[in-house]
């Protein structure tokens, strides 16, 4: 009878997740397959035939890779110091340098916009700088996931590791310890950080928008396009479009989910026989270079406060003036349909609805996992990788899905409001699981069975011991899972249809792609971008002092 | 071969202060002494793992007190057995010699046929006669052993002890025993030291 109240309370989470997932997906797919005539293997020519999405493919390849390249040379050396040494107020300083991944793409977008624009180095003219402007942007926003994942192995090392190492004979040159021991440790851990630095540099869409307006991605591709998909007889080449491009990137990202799967596995190995902590040497010259990097991170959320505050005034030379007109204009909604502060509530009513679905869609779905792993069950790892799926699918694949499964069925779903929700949920809830799932295999069973046989039932477990001793963990994933859907912007700039609606993320774009010849309108964009980057800043240091103590992994 | 002089060393209050300590080529010593006297942080000393604060270590009358760890040609077998699980039995034991005779070195600590085995599904006993055959193959000036089998149940201590001795025996290692235990110390050596 137990047995079989855990296998529904099991299944009935994952029932829903796929639900919420899969079936808009299937959907979407039906449609365009429908609409075009044509099965996907039939339409990948179609990328090349048409002028939007010609070289598509290369570049996003080519700009994935290099992004990744770069981010793994700017970020092992930033976790090597922070794990190796100790630092003071290192705490801050892994907030501030992880800070970036959690700032919506969209303002790190502007960020970048802002100090390579006519008020920083003015490089915005010369169209050759707009593919490392991009590299840089995308190292900038993934350096986050090489420290989460790298700093913990070295920080957590059993310190004898190294010094049995340096007695004996294989280990007594730098050369021998980094082969025979420094290399082979942190190299799953490097390669999960690159392979999902390759999946969101792939699905990246408000940076390549706006640092590489001349290329396309699959992912622009899809968004440009995606619009017009799913009406019958309407601009039939943009449902080629689409299902090709959707078809090619979703094979790609399964690729790098079902490698990155392997990855953890065997990272989790590596961890596991090195976890105790210890003091760590002061570092010397790990100055030179932690404060590059705290440049490099707060650099571009310190152009984008700059920028509002500046307004330029044109003449024979243009020059800037330092005010507050910028954001006066943001606040009454002069430039756009509605304010900073409609849009700031918009943003957290979405971010409110996703955070009551999923925190707890995200415990469901770890509790069930974590049963199935202590049954030895088969079906824990599949299903573990079932939850990362929407990880892997883009915020503008999972916007198309919504618009072209379910939205194009009925225009009823056109008016609801809580329509862009949905994705933001998907998206969200992955980044709970990957929080709570490794919180609850650290805590001890004990603690549990001692609350069984102390005759509490089911109900008491749950809220006097298992979620106050996951207290932290749990606030950590609610203030990310609220991040996550304030800063969403792919899935938002397709499901939002009416300016009523509009998040911070849409704003910023839309105000962004007014005609610059009004010199308030840059400054009112970036005032909303401020905004956004300040509300997310402010959830983000609150999580941090909730994490627990080296606590490794994804987010 | 090993000669410490003056030696001390302090953490909060005083461990140890002008410790001397003589050990012939070939001698084994046994150190003993109450939980947190300073037994383990000397031998780390010694290893170049800690620095002293006072005093001088010599090796083959070398002086060696600044010398980095890896310098020295000194083993270490710590208490609790440190081996590499991304390598098998035969990659542990190749990081003390790179063409090393695997299926000999575990034949002399007993564990023949453990070449391919994986390292996390060891017993203790057994990981840590995989450290010290490692130890040996290293051929180190002076083998330094902190408490290693402290944590098998008595008959294999002393059954694991005793096959240490005859190894070290056999072999003429300088070596230096770390234990609190008495008898364990008395069996190892003659030349005892209490700290």
């Amino acid at each position: 009878m137990k047995r079989k109240f855990e296998n529904i309370e099991v299944a009935l989470p994952f029932f829903l997740f796929s639900a919420l997932v899969i079936i808009p997906l299937l959907l979407a797919l039906d449609r365009l397959i429908y609409v075009s005539g044509k099965m996907p293997w039939q339409v990948f020519s179609s990328l090349d035939e048409h002028y939007l999405s010609q070289d598509a493919i290369g570049f996003t390849f080519l700009q994935a890779l290099l992004s990744t390249a770069l981010t793994l040379a700017i970020g092992i050396p930033i976790a090597w110091q922070l794990g190796r040494y100790h630092w003071p107020r290192i705490r801050l300083m892994r907030a501030l340098l992880t800070l970036p991944f959690v700032t919506p793409a969209i303002v790190a977008a502007m960020g970048f916009m802002a100090i390579l624009g006519s008020d920083g180095f003015d490089l915005r003219g010369e169209r050759s700088t707009y593919l490392v402007s991009l590299l840089f942007a995308h190292a900038w926003f993934n350096i986050a996931l090489v420290i989460r994942f790298v700093d913990p192995v070295i920080s957590n090392l059993d310190p004898r590791m190294e010094e049995q190492l340096r007695l004996l004979p294989a280990g007594n040159s730098r050369w021998g310890r980094l082969r025979c021991f420094w290399i082979p440790l942190m190299f799953p851990s490097i390669l999960c950080a690159a392979v999902l630095t390759f999946v969101f540099s792939f699905t990246s869409f408000a940076m390549v928008r706006w640092m590489t307006p001349s290329n396309a991605t699959l992912e622009t591709v899809m968004a440009d396009v995606g619009g017009a998909a799913g009406i019958e007889n309407y601009q039939i080449y943009s449902n080629e479009l689409v299902l090709a491009s959707s078809t090619i990137q979703f094979l790609v990202l399964i690729l790098a989910l079902w490698l990155l799967s392997a990855l953890q596995a065997k990272r989790s190995r590596t961890i596991a026989e090195v976890s105790e902590s210890h003091s760590r040497k002061k570092g010397r010259t790990g100055w030179l270079v932690l404060i590059p990097a705290l440049l490099f991170c707060l650099s571009p959320l310190m152009a984008v406060i700059r920028s509002s505050l500046r307004v330029a005034e044109r003449g024979p030379v243009i020059s800037h003036r330092w005010t507050l007109e910028g954001w006066q204009s943001a606040i009454s909604g002069d430039y756009a349909y509605i304010s900073i502060i409609d849009a700031l509530q918009n943003s957290l009513g979405y971010a409110i609805l996703t955070l009551v679905i999923s925190l707890p869609l995200g415990w469901s779905l770890s509790s069930g996992i974590h049963l199935l792993e202590k049954r030895g069950s088969y079906w824990a790892k599949p299903l573990d990788i079932l939850t990362m799926l929407p990880l892997a699918i883009s915020g503008v694949m999972l916007g198309l899905g919504i618009l072209l499964g379910i939205i194009r069925i009925s225009t009823v779903f056109f008016t609801m409001w809580w329509m862009p929700a949905i994705p933001h949920i998907m998206l969200s809830t992955p980044f709970v699981v990957r929080l709570l799932l490794p919180a609850m295999r650290r805590q001890d069973p004990e603690l549990i069975e001692n609350a069984q046989v102390l005759a509490m039932n089911r109900w008491q477990i749950l809220t006097k011991i298992r979620m106050p001793l996951l207290r932290g963990p749990l606030i950590v994933a609610g203030i990310i899972a609220i991040a996550m859907s304030m800063g969403e912007f792919g899935a938002s700039w397709i499901l939002v249809r009416t300016g009523a609606w509009d998040t911070l993320p849409v704003l910023v774009d839309q105000l962004m792609t007014r005609p610059g010849f009004d010199p308030l309108v840059k400054p009112t964009a970036m005032a909303a971008a401020s905004l956004l980057m300040l509300t997310t800043l402010i959830l983000f240091l609150v999580a941090e002092r909730f994490r627990p103590d080296g606590d490794g992994g994804m987010f | 071969m090993l000669r410490v002089e003056g030696a001390g060393k302090s953490f909060e209050r005083i461990l140890f202060e002008g410790l001397d300590l003589n050990l012939a080529t070939g001698e084994r010593m046994s150190i003993t002494g109450p939980s947190g006297c300073g037994k383990t942080t000397l031998l780390r000393c010694i290893a170049g793992l800690e620095d002293l604060q006072d005093g001088k270590i010599y090796l083959d009358d070398i002086e060696v007190t600044n010398i980095p760890p890896e310098k020295r040609g000194i083993g270490l077998l710590f208490q609790k057995p440190v081996l590499y699980h991304h390598l098998d039995v035969a990659g542990n034991l190749r990081l003390g010699k790179r063409d090393a005779d695997v299926h000999s070195a575990l034949k002399e600590v007993g564990l023949d046929g453990f070449a391919d085995r994986r390292c996390e599904k060891l017993s203790g006993g057994e990981a840590q006669r995989v450290a010290l055959a490692r130890a040996l193959l290293a051929e180190p000036k002076i083998l330094l052993l902190d408490e290693p089998f402290s944590a098998v149940d008595e008959e294999l201590r002393s059954r694991l002890l005793n096959d240490t001795i005859a190894l070290l025996g056999s072999r003429g290692t300088t070596a230096v025993l770390v234990t609190h235990n008495i008898k364990e110390a008395e069996s190892f050596s003659k030349n005892i030291m209490t700290m």
